[in-house]
Formats: C-alpha cells, structure tokens, sequence
C-alpha cells in the first residue's frame, strides 16, 4: 500500500490520469450489462439506452412467450441438479485428493479441472459423438450429463480449498475419540466445510445456467435452454423481451455473487 | 488406518469416471471420428481414411480461417492484457470492504453469460446507441460508427468476456511483490517508468504468463461471440466447425478441423512457454 502510496504520491498528475483510467475501465467491464437492464424496462418498442420511459411490459411480453419461458424453466432444472450432484460428486473426490500425495496428487488435481482448462468446444464436439453411441444422442439425459461435466471443476476447486482450511488434527482428534469416518465427516468435517460446499453449488448451478456451445450441440429435439432460446430470439425478433430475459439471468449471477461474497468472500473464492 | 486410507481413495472413484467417461472418452472418439469417411446416410461411415486431413490442410480456405483464428485471439490476449494490467494493479493495491467491492465488481461479469454479455454490446454499438451517441455529442465522430457484424466488434466483445480471467492472476502475482522493494528502488532515485519496467512488470510475469496463455486458449475456442456478433461476413474456426457439424452433418471433417485447431492452439502455446521461459525463472529468483 505504501509503496504505490509514496509512487502517486510526489506525481499528482499522473495518479489523477491513472483514476481516470481505471474509471473507464470499470465503466467498459459493466457498461454492457447496465445498458441490458436499462433497455429491460423502456417503453417504447425498441431495445435502446437509454430507454425510453419506464415500463414492465417486457417482462409481461417474457412469461407470455411459451418458447423463453420453457427456456428458463429447462435452464433452472438443469442448473438445480447439475448443482446437487456436482457438489456431491465433488465432495468425495475431494476427501479423495485429501489422501494424496506428492505428484499423484497433482495429476488428480489436473484430471478434475480437466472440463475447465480443454475448451468448451472440444468436450462438446467429443460428446456429440460420444453421446450419439451410446444412445443418449439428443437427450435431456445427455444434455444433463455435458452440463455436470462442465460444472464439475467449480464445485470441486471451491470445496477442496475449504477442505484444506481444515486441520488434519480434528480428524485424528475425533477417531481418537471413537467416531467411526461417516461420523467424523458428518458432525465435523462437513459443518467446517459448508461455506465452500454451497459456494461449489452456486458456482456450478451459473456455470450450467450460462452455457452456451456445449448445450447448442447437445440439445434435445425441441428443448432449448434459456442461451439457445435467447439466441435464436436475438437472430429473429430482437425486441426488449430479449432484455428481460438477459436482466432475469443477470440478475440470478448478482444474487449468486452476493451469496458467495456473505459467505466465505470472493477474495477467498478466487 | 490402511483401511481407511482405501475407502478414501474409493471416494474418487465417481468423479473420476465422470471425467473418464464423459471427457477423455468422448475426446479419443473424436480423433477416431476425424479418421471416418463420409457417411452416405449417417454423419460418417465405418471405413478410416485420411481424406479429411488432406483436405484440410491442402486447402487455403481452411488455412486462411485458420490464421485468422489464432491472429485474433492473440490479439484479444494482448489488449486482455493491456485492459487488465491497470485493474489487477488497482485491485492488487485494495484491501477490505473495497477490495471486496472491487472483486465483486469484476467477478460478477463472470457469473453472467457470455451470450448476455454479446448482447450488451449489441445495444452499446447499435448505430443510434450509447456509444454512437457520446462520440458524436463529444465531437470525436461525425457519423455514427458501423461496428455490428465487424471483426472489430468481436475483438472488443471478446476482450470484455475474458477480462477477468486476466486481472485474477496478474492480481495474484502482484500481490507477492513485497512492497519495501518499490520503496527501496524510489529512496534510491528510481523513476516510476523504472520501477515499472524493472520491478513490477518482471516479477508480475508468473501472472501474466498464465493470464495471456488462458484468454488465448478461450479466445481461439470461443464459438458464441463470432456467432451472434461476426455476423455471416467473417468466418472462425469454431463457427466453421459447428457448422459442420449441425448444418452439414458432416462429422469426419469436422472433427479433423477440430483437431487442427486444437493442435495448432497447443504449437502456439509451446513455443509462447518456450520463449518465455527465462521471463519465469527471472521472477522466480
């Protein structure tokens, strides 16, 4: 702190340059998502920033639209079981990575944030395929399992960094005491550990809900999810209802952000 | 105790077969897909040949979107950097209820979607927009400014997309900078341009270098941005290649176009870790 402190410090001109820069930087990052909540409420007929008056007829126009609303709903099934079992699947395997050690844990660690660091479009391209042997081509099934792949890592990287903010020594403590290993985790590890396993479940369920390629491949016959359904909106129509649909799953990220930030703090979370 | 230690390990067993089963398996398939000849009914047929690569890389079409792909994420990677160096500094230099604001600030545009934020730009750009707008009352612009369906709008877009991915690590690495080594160097009569170029920018590399090598990776994969905002005008490999797939049908070039990309992005990556191997070391001494 100090040190930049002591840099501005004897050069006003430039550190007032640098706050300006730095403001218009962080005008870049969110002047997209404002100007898509601003143009959600206009009333006039076009999507436009400003908007013009204030309205909700867009929103109304949005839950009248049988196409975005089971869009929406897919999504939210989806993102709700892709957070369930991700965060369950992660769990395990993070008390696994506990056990390891040296190189083996290393390569565990890779091959579990694997889905994170091969692009999307790969994993999507081999499910296709993949999916399409084994019979589960154009399933919400298959469709489901794409979106428990990509999610997986964020439920794991948030739980294996709570996990490791546990000392070794309650283990030992509680075995010592006379608890078997499921009562040792269930009253002691998993209550210390909680933050970052809700945390894992929130990452992951907007992790699924934003997908975009790896669903476009793998959609079921008719079934689009909230991206797929607001994509061919934007190709077609390109109305404020669009904005409304945006604004509905902005809104779901900035709950998910608050959450993870009253939580364990996202300083912490990344 | 040993007991123990094996029904742990067994507790990996699920995430492990999901990543076997739904990536590693799926990934070796499609190698073997790119191997398949056309199908006459079905995507492909059951014989292997070599037709699809050949085609691939004996035609200058696929080339010259090849190139194109790999130019434009390296530069998306390079103005990534260029736009996150400052915040990551800013950030790196918070602590408190702002640096939680600050990482709130930058996190949430990634927890919202890629798609929703293509479509940001959308209404930002359009030719009566907020940017058109200012530019003109500003009087930079006299006329408003085409910028949807460019090349120049997919550059921008995709910069704000992995921007965060960048100033997370960059962060990271500036935060390890002891602050008494900028104080010594200024005591000593060391200009700010100084400092920057001989202390800060060196020992941030173990942040940048991952930072540049991640957007690089994304930005030449990334399929949604040149779909909604590339317009029909400008062809990538991603777009081709889904194209391939959902429109055509035709899976063995498809996948051996994947395959190209994928193992192009891997020779760039290769030779940017090589060269900048004694940047790393630098900074780790």
């Amino acid at each position: 702190m100090s040190g930049t402190a002591t840099m501005f410090a004897h050069q006003r001109p430039v550190g007032l340059g640098f706050a300006v820069l730095i403001a218009l930087l962080y005008v870049f990052l969110l002047v997209p998502l404002v100007t898509i909540v601003g143009a959600s409420f206009t009333a006039g007929l076009l999507i436009e920033f400003p908007p013009r008056g204030f309205s909700l007829q867009w929103y109304r126009e949005f839950f009248a639209r049988r196409d975005l609303v089971d869009g929406l709903l897919l999504s939210l099934r989806i993102g709700a079981i892709t957070a369930v079992v991700t965060t369950v699947v992660a769990t395990m395997a993070a008390l696994c990575g506990q056990v390891l050690s040296g190189r083996k844990s290393g390569w565990f660690q890779l091959g579990m944030t694997l889905p994170l660091l091969v692009p999307e479009l790969l994993t999507a391209v081999g499910l296709l395929f993949f999916l399409f042997k084994i019979g589960l081509g154009k399933t919400v099934l298959g469709l489901q399992m794409g979106h428990i792949l990509m999610s997986f890592p964020y439920a794991y990287v948030s739980i294996t960094a709570a996990l490791r903010q546990v000392p070794a020594s309650l283990d030992e403590a509680s075995a010592s005491l006379g608890a078997t290993q499921w009562q040792t985790f269930r009253m002691v590890i998993l209550p210390l550990i909680m933050p970052g396993v809700v945390m894992g479940a929130i990452f992951a369920f907007i992790n699924s809900f934003d997908l975009y390629t790896i669903s476009l491949l793998l959609k079921p016959l008719g079934g689009n999810t909230l991206p797929l359904a607001l994509f061919d909106f934007l190709t077609y129509e390109f109305k404020p209802t669009a904005a409304a649909a945006a604004t509905i799953s902005i809104v779901l990220s900035v709950i998910g952000v608050a959450l993870v930030q009253k939580l364990v703090g996202l300083q912490r979370a990344f | 105790m040993i007991k123990s230690r094996h029904l742990r390990l067994l507790l990996g067993v699920p995430a492990v077969a999901l990543i076997f089963v739904f990536m590693i398996l799926p990934i070796t398939n499609m190698v073997e897909m790119s191997f398949r000849v056309p199908g006459a009914v079905d995507p492909f047929g059951d014989d292997y040949t070599l037709m699809h690569y050949a085609r691939v890389f004996g035609d200058g079409f696929y080339w010259n979107v090849l190139v194109r792909s790999l130019l434009t994420a390296a530069g998306v990677a390079i103005l990534c950097l260029i736009v996150s160096f400052p915040i990551a500094w800013h950030l790196s230099k918070a602590s408190g209820m702002k640096a939680a604001l600050l990482y709130a600030l930058i996190a949430s545009p990634l927890m919202t979607g890629v798609l929703v934020r293509n479509f940001g730009w959308m209404i930002v750009t359009a030719l009566n927009g907020p940017l058109n707008e200012s530019l003109i009352a500003l009087g930079i612009i006299s006329q408003p400014l085409r910028l949807l369906f460019t090349q120049t709008l997919v550059i921008l877009a995709l910069v704000h997309v992995f921007v965060p991915f960048m100033v997370l690590p960059i962060n990271n690495a500036l935060r390890n900078i002891p602050d008494n080594l900028v104080e010594a160097s200024v005591s000593m009569g060391a200009s700010r341009y100084r400092v920057f170029r001989d202390i800060i920018l060196p020992l941030s590399f173990p942040g940048i270098q991952p930072g540049l090598i991640l957007v690089y990776v994304l930005a030449v994969a990334a399929y949604v941005t040149p779909a909604l905002l590339g317009g029909q005008m400008v062809t990538y490999m991603p777009t081709l290649i889904i194209a391939e797939l959902t429109g055509t049908f035709r899976w063995p070039l498809g996948s051996a176009l994947a395959i190209m990309l994928s193992l192009s992005t891997i020779l760039v990556v290769g030779v940017f870790t090589a060269l900048t191997w004694r940047l790393m070391e630098r900074a780790r001494a």
